[in-house]
Order: C-alpha cells, then structure tokens, then sequence
C-alpha cells in the first residue's frame, strides 16, 4: 500500500517538473539564472512577511499568497529598471540588496511574532520553505499546485516562441512590432510565479539550481528546441520523481538530493567535453 | 518622394550630444553608405531614424512622418554578433521573426502564409536551401542574409543596416553586398547602410555621407570621396589614390575604401 502522502509528493513532482522542465532552457537563453537569485530573496521575504501576517491574523494559507504578491513586485520592479536602462545584472543586484535586507530585519519581526505563539503547523515553518518539505504536502496545497501550475504551464506554452524571440533579438522584435516590454514583464511574473508555486515543493535554497540545470544541460547535449525542452522535461522529471522515492526510503531531503544529482550529471558532461 | 529627411537633427544621450547639427535628404529607392570613424555616431543616427534612440531635437522625417509613426515601414538589420545565439532558432525562425509580429501577441504557430514568405525571402537572398538549419551554425556571411531576409519578409520601405560587413571574410563581404545589390535592382527599396569598408558597398551606394558627430561630408561618391575631405575624418596619413578608372581611399586606421567610376 502506497502512503497517502508519497502519492501527493510524487504528484506535486510531476508538476514541478512540468513546469522547470519547460521554464528551465528559457532561463538559460534568456540569461535568467541571476534573476532566480533574486527571486529566491524574493520569495524567502515574501514567505517571512506571509508568516508574521498569517501567525498575527491566524491564517497560515496567506504564506503562499504573500509570498507570490512579493515576488512578483519584485519581477516586476527588476523588469522595469531595466527598461529603464539598467542591465539586468545590475538591476537584480539593486533589487536583490534591498530584499535581502528586508528579508533579515523580517527575520527579527518573525522571531518576536513567534515567541507570543508558541505553538504553529510544521508545514509552515520557514524552514520547510528553505529546504523544500514535499512530504508535508496537504490535498489543498497540490490542488493550488495544479491548477496554478496548469494555468501558468499553458501561459508559458502559448508565449514560449514570443520569449525565444525576446532573448535572441529584443530590438528586433520591438522593430519588427512586437511589444518587449510586455513580454519581458509576462516572463518574469512567471519565472517569480512558477517560484512561488513550487518553493514549497522545491524548496528556496535549492530552487535556483533545480531551475537552471536541467535547461543548461540540455542545451548542452542538444540543439534543437523540441529535443532540448524535451531532454530538460525528462530530466528534471527523472530527477524529481527518483529524488522523492530515495528520500521516502532514505529519509534524506528529496530536494537536496534532486540538486546533488543534477550537480553530478552537469560535472560529468562538462568533464567530459 | 524623400524618403528620409533630416534638418539641423542633433542626437543626444541624456542630454549630451552625440550626433550635431545635421542636414540631409534621401530619395526613395536611394542607398545612404554612412561612414565614419568609431564613436562618430553613425550607429546613433541610424538608431534614431529606426525610433530605437528618440532623444532628438530638430527635423526628422521618413516617408514625411517621425520616425515612431513609420516603424511599419522600416527593416531594421542589426549587427549578426549582438545576437543570442544561444537560443535555438532555425534560420527559417529567424526569418519569420520579421512577419509573425504584424499582427496578434501570441505566436505559438508560426502562420503558414508567413512560413510561406519566410521561405521566399530566403530563396531570395540565395538560403533556401538552409532554412531548417539552426542559425548559430551558419557562416558570417549565410548569417547576415538570413537577418536581410527576416527584414525583406515584412516588404519593408527602407531598410537599415549596421554594418553589415563587419567581422566577415572577403568572399562573405561580397556575398552580402551581391544581396544588397540584387535588393536594389529588383526590389528598388531604400537602404541606409553603416560601415567602415565602403569598398564592397560602392556598386550599391548612390550617396555617401561622412560623419563625425557633425556632418562632414554627404553627396555622390566621387564628390565625398577626396583627399582633403578624407583627411579631415581620418588624418594626414589618409589620402585618395586614383588608380585607373578608380578611386582608393586609404584612412589612418588601414581601411581600404575604393570608388570605381565604371562598371565592374
């Protein structure tokens, strides 16, 4: 008999891994794997701040929901600095400070808002927004993740030429009558909405890497776009699914083993070219 | 009809002038051969005619509009090298590029009338044989034509080109200026062209403008082309040499400019 909460766990793999297997090789050609730095400083505030309201008002589901509304102000202020000129490396790095600065002093609020309550869920706990807990995956959690992520999966297909064309060639897509900036905007609200549905599953401190890899390595072993985002797909979801059945028998972390996996396959390919 | 027009047009960047007090007028069907030296604004202006720079003060006009009520009009080639090639574009993706933004914002499926375009142009400019090739695999000069097609697919007014020779080899330069020409004569369509190897160009170019962030010289080849106007931009090192029927142009910085007053 399969435990309930492996099914929900391995169901909430095969959408994450929808979704990065897709939104993985837009990252790497767009030059997007800074960004998801910021997203994760994002994200951790946005968490911490969802926290220190839900434990004031005694509704935790507002962690997921603040958590998204921040990252993608967020997104969307790193996206505007850089119509404003800025490059993207800087503007995430101005964005990025600021947040991170925020997310410490929330850090401060958060402990002072938990010692007058004593008692509050696991599922909740920061830290299971640092390491990823897809264990402690509630039905109402993998309802929100599939239908959110059906819903963001379908934005990203419909639009995925539109953001090759905005990586390869910004100006000539403006030029040629297309709208850059309404295009950049959509994919960084996705990238900090994908974040943010996921982080619970993934985890914030090894998102970043399980957003950037598959997409790298398969740019690495192919060059055609349906055989690379067709590689990344099979890939994070290999990664995904295998790193969950480990952990249940393992008791280990299934997102830090998703990440040392992925670290693995992307050092022996380098290795070997 | 001019096709461009410009009048006392000064260019600057947050407020510091890159391009000063310059006049000029374009025919339709005419090619403008921009030359000049690094930082002389040659990019700058083409920039502003194609409405991607709009800090301008002055007259500026293509097909009697501002330049940002023409862009339907307007076939932007950029340098092949400012490109991300790693994203994994066919050439005939590429060449679409150029048509699928004319109308919707969604462009999952490339429509089939485009597709069909696509792979005219490209026979066009001599690729059609390459369309499923990736564009990162293809030569400088196979490059350059697949981003002259992608231009040509939405029958553009004018086309702007910054410089489109730069970092190929001789027989790719002539490969391209051949596309040039052809689009010339068969297409009768209005270029404005940046380089800083006039040479292979000069079969294409009906006037020639020297710049140096002000307007140094503009007028036919052999009007611009003389020493003491060369030696203004490029110093005393540069010089016009005529040798048989032709003009050799030789800057300070090693570029070979040439102007042949029959055909060749």
């Amino acid at each position: 008999m399969i435990p309930e909460y492996l099914i929900r766990a391995l169901l909430a793999s095969v959408m994450v891994s929808v979704l990065l297997g897709m939104l993985s090789p837009l990252i790497n050609t767009k030059g997007l794997a800074f960004l998801t730095h910021a997203i994760f400083h994002a994200l951790l505030l946005g968490a911490i701040l969802g926290m220190i309201f839900g434990l004031l008002l005694d509704n935790l589901s507002l962690v997921m929901l603040v958590a998204l509304v921040v990252t993608v102000a967020v997104v969307l202020i790193i996206a505007h600095l850089e119509k404003l000129g800025f490059s993207p490396d800087s503007a995430v790095g101005i964005v990025a400070s600021f947040v991170a600065g925020l997310t410490v002093l929330g850090f401060g609020v958060l402990y002072k808002v938990m010692a007058g309550k004593p008692y509050f869920p696991l599922s909740e706990s920061i830290v299971s927004y640092l390491t990823g807990e897809i264990f402690l995956i509630t039905l109402n959690d993998l309802t929100v993740l599939v239908f959110g992520g059906a819903l963001l999966f379908f934005v990203m297909l419909f639009l995925y030429r539109d953001f090759l064309y905005l990586s390869f060639d910004p100006d000539g897509l403006e030029s040629y009558g297309g709208n850059t900036r309404a295009y950049l905007m959509i994919l960084y609200v996705l990238v900090g909405a994908i974040g943010a549905l996921i982080v619970q599953t993934v985890g914030l401190i090894t998102l970043q890497v399980v957003a950037v890899l598959p997409g790298a390595i398969a740019l690495m072993v192919k060059s055609d776009l349906r055989k690379v985002i067709g590689v990344s797909l099979f890939l994070t979801l290999g990664i995904q699914l295998s790193s969950v059945i480990l952990a249940y028998f393992t008791d280990i972390p299934p997102s830090g083993l998703a990440t040392i996996m992925l670290g693995v396959i992307y050092g022996v390919l380098l290795f070997r070219r | 009809m001019a096709a461009i027009t410009a009048e006392n047009l000064t260019i600057t960047y947050d407020g510091v002038p890159a391009v000063e007090g310059v006049t000029f007028e374009i025919e339709r069907g005419e090619t403008l051969l921009l030359l000049g030296p690094n930082g002389a604004g040659k990019t700058t202006l083409i920039k502003t005619i194609a409405c991607f720079h709009r800090e301008y003060s002055g007259e500026l006009r293509v097909f009697d509009r501002p330049p940002c009520e023409a862009r339907e009009l307007i076939g932007y080639v950029p340098q092949s090298h400012n490109l991300n090639e790693r994203v994994p574009l066919t050439a005939l993706e590429v060449v679409a590029m150029g048509g699928v933004y004319r109308r919707g914002f969604v462009h999952f499926k490339i429509a089939p009338e485009i597709l069909e375009k696509a792979e005219e142009v490209l026979n066009f400019v001599g690729l059609a044989g390459l369309a499923g090739r990736l564009f990162r695999e293809l030569s400088g000069g196979q490059k350059q034509r697949v981003l002259l097609a992608r231009a040509l697919i939405s029958d553009p007014e004018i086309l702007i080109l910054d410089e489109p020779l730069s970092a190929l080899d001789p027989s790719a330069r002539a490969e391209v200026a051949a596309v040039l020409g052809k689009i010339k004569r068969e297409r009768g369509i209005t270029m404005v062209i940046t380089t800083h190897d006039i040479n292979p160009l000069l079969e294409v170019g009906d006037k020639v403008m020297l710049l140096n962030k002000k307007l140094v010289a503009f007028g036919k080849p052999e009007e611009v082309l003389r020493d003491s106007v060369i030696k203004s931009v490029y110093g005393p090192l540069a010089r016009v040499v005529p040798v048989e029927d032709k003009l050799f142009c030789i800057t300070g910085d090693t570029h070979l400019h040439r102007h042949g007053g029959g055909g060749r």
